[in-house]
């Protein structure tokens, strides 16, 4: 049982997968390794605690409260509708520079939540919640948490936080995930009050420095939860990019051809006809030179 | 394959004591390269290489005319001329309906033709001496085309002369092209109206003999 959550002691087997998504016990995401044949300590290193403020469900809600607070104290001269501003945030870009990972326009609306999100890192997909909640209009407006299509970027992130609910589902249903906590908070009605003007004032937060505590807290888990989901479209993009580069006849339709001519130029063996089913036949060097050995 | 391979292989025996250059005449498709085969063919030979026509793509394999003798100031200079297919990036047949041709002929006439470029490309990587790069010059001869196979030709330490073409025709600019490759030898002619032929021989003696 070489796996230890650093955060609750929680012991899991090699190759378990239920700490892929963190620790289900109180969703920490750090794990010690002991190897085989090492005692696993019965209580979690104190080396590594994530957190100062203890752990489990009181740690996540306590921390969500602090956040709550910082928002809420930051953004006092910030008014609901200059905070809605996003574009005027680039002083909190200290902020955001340490929550990219979750890539997307997600940055300006909700960067400060991205923080937080990220920072528990277990699904940075479920960044998507809280831009949903941050705003104040939709809450003066008595609007529910669900976002409307009235601001492009609210919506854009609430669009993934539809999609979210699966995986943020079954954080929360594990138990008092952090992030299930942080992200699922305002949707579930478990802390209205809130994180409405928290989050409310999220932009205006992001340009005021409030990030501070998300970005300390922000190691860097939730970089690598989203990771793959920046990778895919560059690699898509560099295989096109290369089948371009060495194609050296591109059949578009039948009778319709691009060709490239350095690729023509460059290749030893040479093609001297094109098959109607897109394949080529070529003169390959070796017989060529095999059959005229005089030839200067 | 076998073909090709036996063709070359009796011209190399044929011509193996004299060593003809081989001048490959390229250019983009329509520029006139096999008027001009044909025109050096005639004058000196008699026969012709093959047939013209106002459709490009009309040369879809490279065609040799061997041993054309060349007499000017009492020597003379022997060359094979290759005469290529037109080289271009895109081939479309779409082009060729606008010549009253049947679709497909037209496709056909397209595969033909992107063979002809492939063929083209490997013959200047490994198979001419030398190279006359014909530019219609009623056209822009700022082109990818023209850039990159004059670049090619001069990575190859080829001798190559500029031929500008179809100055005939009232919208023809020479100094066009001479503006756009400064570096190389630029000769003004028609080989459909033979105009300026003295000149040309004069130069390919000069430059390939």
């Amino acid at each position: 049982m070489p796996h230890q959550c650093t955060n609750c002691g929680r012991v899991f087997d090699d190759g378990s997968k239920e700490m892929l998504s963190g620790c289900p016990g109180c969703g920490g995401n750090t794990f010690q390794f002991h190897p085989e044949g090492t005692d696993v300590p019965s209580e979690p290193p104190d080396a590594e605690p994530p957190d100062p403020e203890g752990s489990g469900t009181a740690n996540t809600v306590g921390r969500a409260a602090t956040r709550v607070r910082d928002f809420v104290s930051t953004d006092d001269p910030v008014t609901p509708d200059s905070a809605s501003g996003p574009p005027e945030s680039p002083p909190g870009t200290p902020g955001r520079s340490d929550a990219p990972s979750t890539g997307d326009d997600a940055g300006t609306a909700s960067a400060s939540t991205t923080g937080p999100a990220t920072d528990t890192g277990s699904n940075a997909g479920d960044t998507g919640p809280d831009p949903n909640t941050p705003w104040p209009s939709e809450r003066d407006d008595g609007g529910e948490d669900l976002p409307t299509d009235e601001d492009g970027i609210i919506d854009a992130d609430a669009r993934e936080a539809a999609r979210a609910p699966d995986t943020a589902g079954m954080e929360t249903g594990g138990g008092s995930d952090a992030t299930g906590t942080d992200n699922g908070g305002p949707l579930d009605g478990s802390a209205p009050d809130g994180p409405a003007p928290a989050a409310g004032s999220s932009s205006g937060s992001d340009a005021s420095g409030a990030p501070n505590a998300p970005a300390s807290e922000a190691p860097g888990e939730g970089r690598v939860a989203s990771t793959p989901d920046e990778d895919q479209p560059d690699i898509s993009e560099l295989r096109e990019q290369l089948n371009d580069q060495f194609e050296s006849i591109k059949i578009l339709e039948p009778g319709q051809y691009e060709l490239n001519l350095m690729e023509l130029y460059d290749r030893e063996e040479y093609i001297i006809a094109l098959q109607e089913n897109g394949r080529y036949v070529i003169q390959v060097p070796e017989q060529w030179l095999g059959d005229q050995p005089g030839d200067a | 394959m076998g073909l090709l391979t036996s063709i070359r292989s009796s011209i190399s025996k044929l011509f193996a004591a004299s060593e003809p250059r081989r001048i490959g005449i390229y250019g983009p498709p329509n520029a006139g390269k096999t008027t001009l085969a044909n025109r050096i063919a005639r004058d000196w030979t008699g026969d012709a290489v093959g047939p013209e026509s106002h459709v490009p793509h009309e040369t879809r394999r490279a065609r040799r005319k061997e041993n054309v003798e060349i007499k000017r100031n009492g020597s003379s200079v022997n060359i094979d001329i290759v005469d290529t297919p037109g080289v271009t990036t895109k081939v479309d047949y779409t082009e060729f309906l606008e010549h009253d041709m049947a679709e497909d002929d037209a496709i056909r006439r397209s595969r033909e033709a992107t063979e002809g470029v492939a063929e083209a490309m490997h013959w200047l990587r490994e198979d001419v001496d030398g190279v006359i790069y014909v530019l219609d010059a009623t056209t822009d001869p700022f082109t990818q085309v023209n850039t990159m196979l004059i670049g090619i030709i001069e990575s190859q330490d080829l001798p190559v002369l500029i031929f500008a073409n179809k100055i005939d025709l009232e919208d023809a600019s020479v100094q066009r092209i001479r503006n756009a490759f400064p570096q190389h030898e630029t000769v003004p002619l028609s080989a459909l109206e033979g105009d300026n032929m003295d000149e040309v021989y004069d130069k390919i003696a000069e430059y390939f003999g």
